[in-house]
């Protein structure tokens, strides 16, 4: 649009533009890289490494066998996949479901249900009873206690509400009458055009449940149990050099021990951020779409 | 009872009703009817039904251990509002109500103009590829962990080899432990949520931007007006809804300054500057064992934010149109 006639004023204002926004990718992505840097470079370099460094110095693949290799990062990722992928797949189902009932307009009770949930939104009692009521369920110390948080969002809840609505009523009713009882209609019909839905749901449930730390810190005594964010929180925040190297690296200042503790943390907080990394192409295309036709915030 | 049996048992109800013979007038029949056709819907809904009715609602049930004293040999006793007199003669809680209330103001201030300004420079950016690098980049933090983020930022801040006191390094200016300084840790959760959700944040100014008539654009480009002119007087004016809309559902989220974000950039250096009604009840809570007082500020908080967010539900809807649901 009016290529022709920009001014040098105009070009110095876009370089500008360009520029600063160019200076906030550098800020987003530098820590990530150089976090990187940090857990590739040679453990020796390591020590006098400036934070702003985004290449390695010298390369060494050390960290990562470390910290792969070590029993409770790997209890954490196995231990993260399970819990997500239990809990994305039980919340799309759940969601589903009951987002179909309730994208029906002649539903009765409709607006009760609608005000069950909403009231869960705007009212949250907090952590204590929270706590309580997965005591008395018996489900502390389990998986369940994790998996079951959240796992009907209410905001997805009703995005997925919002995308049913949109389905229009002459092919529904043409189904009926063609004999297809609801769940027919709902397998056959509304899940496949859903597809789209369905799939930005599905990394809202995966981001939301990979991400989550909270209830599985203070849900889960068992280290056994814990999910990596658990263990990088141990590690990372707590400052526990014991949790990844072992007492008798650590205190003997062998073996892994000898490792810079700064590369380490590096590679946890990287290793933690690979799987989100790896389908960050498929959460652009599906985030953004949802996030801009459904509620405000995802 | 019979007739849903029937109904349950049956295999095709949808439009056919089997019962219509032995259909019975007034309104007792018409919910028979209701149920004969819906409840099918019933039953799919009925897994998250349950959820809600157990995760959501049993935990509001639970806050009246706020009212009562917990026994170790159950049953408990109905103690009344003492706990919340314990809780509002603590000066403990009223320094962590500020700080909520100090954090959530700084966060309003600093950070909501962010993700505005973004939306307008990212809307100026002409090539389709160029845009589409600069946003990947910065949606890229939303879609981290406060675990995640506190670990790049503990790294970031170091005293050391922190990236940021190396660059300070580099003009001359001494190394500062921002993540041990009480007067930078409010920054730091500031610029941290900045960080994270900055770039996120202004998708939703984008989206608004987007929908603007063009044609208000080609007239003020008829009336030779520049970049500047052009923004301040179609796209700000273009997106006031938007900014309202989202001010004023933050200013209702006030007493949530982030329980994640705070728990995880926080040391027992800086605790008291960036203690919060949220980490507060965790504290006296889930550590220390106080489960009623914990139960009580949390109630409190709830019941004052439920006011808050409903309030700003119904003047946004009045203002905008839009609301938190």
């Amino acid at each position: 649009m009016a290529l022709s006639r920009k001014t040098p004023i105009e070009r110095i204002e876009y370089a500008i533009i360009v520029s600063t926004l160019l200076l906030l990718v550098v800020v987003t992505v530098q820590p990530i890289l150089n976090l990187l840097a940090v857990s590739l470079s040679a453990p020796g370099k390591v020590p006098g490494m400036s934070g702003l460094a985004i290449l390695p110095d010298g390369l060494s693949f050390e960290v990562w066998s470390v910290l792969l290799q070590h029993p409770n990062v790997q209890r954490g990722i196995i231990n993260s996949i399970f819990i997500t992928g239990v809990s994305t797949l039980i919340g799309v189902v759940g969601t589903a479901l009951m987002a179909w009932g309730l994208s029906r307009p002649n539903l009765p009770g409709r607006k009760a249900l609608f005000i069950l949930v909403l009231v869960t939104i705007v009212f949250e009692p907090g952590i204590i009873p929270d706590y309580f009521v997965n005591k008395r369920l018996g489900l502390l110390d389990s998986y369940w206690s994790v998996i079951l948080y959240k796992a009907v969002n209410a905001w997805y809840l009703i995005i997925l509400i919002r995308f049913f609505e949109e389905i229009p009523n002459e092919l529904l009713e043409a189904a009926e009458l063609d004999g297809a009882n609801p769940f027919q209609i709902f397998w056959h019909l509304v899940l496949p055009l859903a597809k789209p839905a369905l799939a930005t749901i599905s990394l809202f449930y995966l981001v939301f449940h990979w991400n989550e730390f909270f209830r599985a810190m203070i849900y889960l005594n068992d280290q056994g149990k814990w999910p990596l964010q658990v263990v990088l929180r141990q590690f990372v925040i707590d400052g526990d050099k014991v949790a990844i190297v072992g007492a008798d690296s650590a205190n003997n200042n062998t073996g892994a021990g000898q490792l810079n503790l700064r590369a380490l943390k590096a590679g946890m907080i990287l290793l933690t951020i690979a799987p989100i990394l790896a389908i960050y192409p498929l959460i652009l295309k599906f985030f953004t779409k949802g996030t801009m036709s459904g509620a405000l915030k995802g | 009872m019979t007739d849903r049996r029937q109904a349950l048992t049956s295999p095709k109800i949808g439009n056919v009703p089997i019962n219509a013979i032995r259909r019975k007038p007034g309104r007792v029949s018409a919910f028979a009817d209701g149920w004969r056709r819906w409840w099918p819907y019933y039953v799919m809904m009925a897994p998250g039904i349950l959820f809600f009715l157990v995760f959501h609602y049993l935990p509001i049930w639970e806050t009246r251990i706020a009212f009562e004293q917990v026994r170790i040999v159950p049953p408990n006793v109905w103690v009344g509002l003492k706990h919340f007199q314990v809780l509002f003669s603590s000066s403990v809680f009223w320094q962590v109500l500020a700080n909520t209330l100090i954090i959530s103001t700084m966060k309003m201030v600093f950070f909501l103009p962010v993700p505005i300004v973004v939306a307008l420079l990212l809307n100026e950016v002409r090539g389709g590829s160029l845009r589409k690098f600069i946003q990947s980049a910065i949606y890229l933090p939303h879609f981290l962990s406060w675990v995640v983020i506190a670990g790049i930022f503990i790294a970031a801040l170091s005293p050391t080899d922190g990236a940021v006191n190396n660059l300070l390094g580099m003009a001359g200016i001494a190394p500062r432990s921002f993540m041990t300084d009480t007067g930078a840790i409010r920054w730091v959760l500031v610029f941290t949520e900045i960080w994270r959700s900055a770039g996120w944040d202004s998708l939703l100014y984008l989206a608004a931007i987007i929908a603007i008539d063009q044609q208000l654009y080609d007239a003020a480009e008829v009336d030779g007006a520049n970049r500047w002119q052009k923004i301040w007087h179609v796209t700000l004016p273009g997106i006031v809804p938007t900014i309202a809309t989202l001010f004023i559902l933050n200013a209702g989220m006030f007493l949530n300054a982030d329980l994640n974000q705070v728990i995880n950039l926080s040391n027992d250096v800086v605790r008291s500057k960036i203690d919060i009604v949220d980490t507060y009840v965790y504290r006296i809570g889930l550590q220390t064992g106080e489960y009623s007082l914990a139960t009580a500020a949390g109630l409190f908080k709830a019941v004052l934010g439920t006011m808050m967010i409903v309030v700003a539900h119904f003047i946004s809807k009045r203002l905008t149109g839009k609301g938190v649901w």
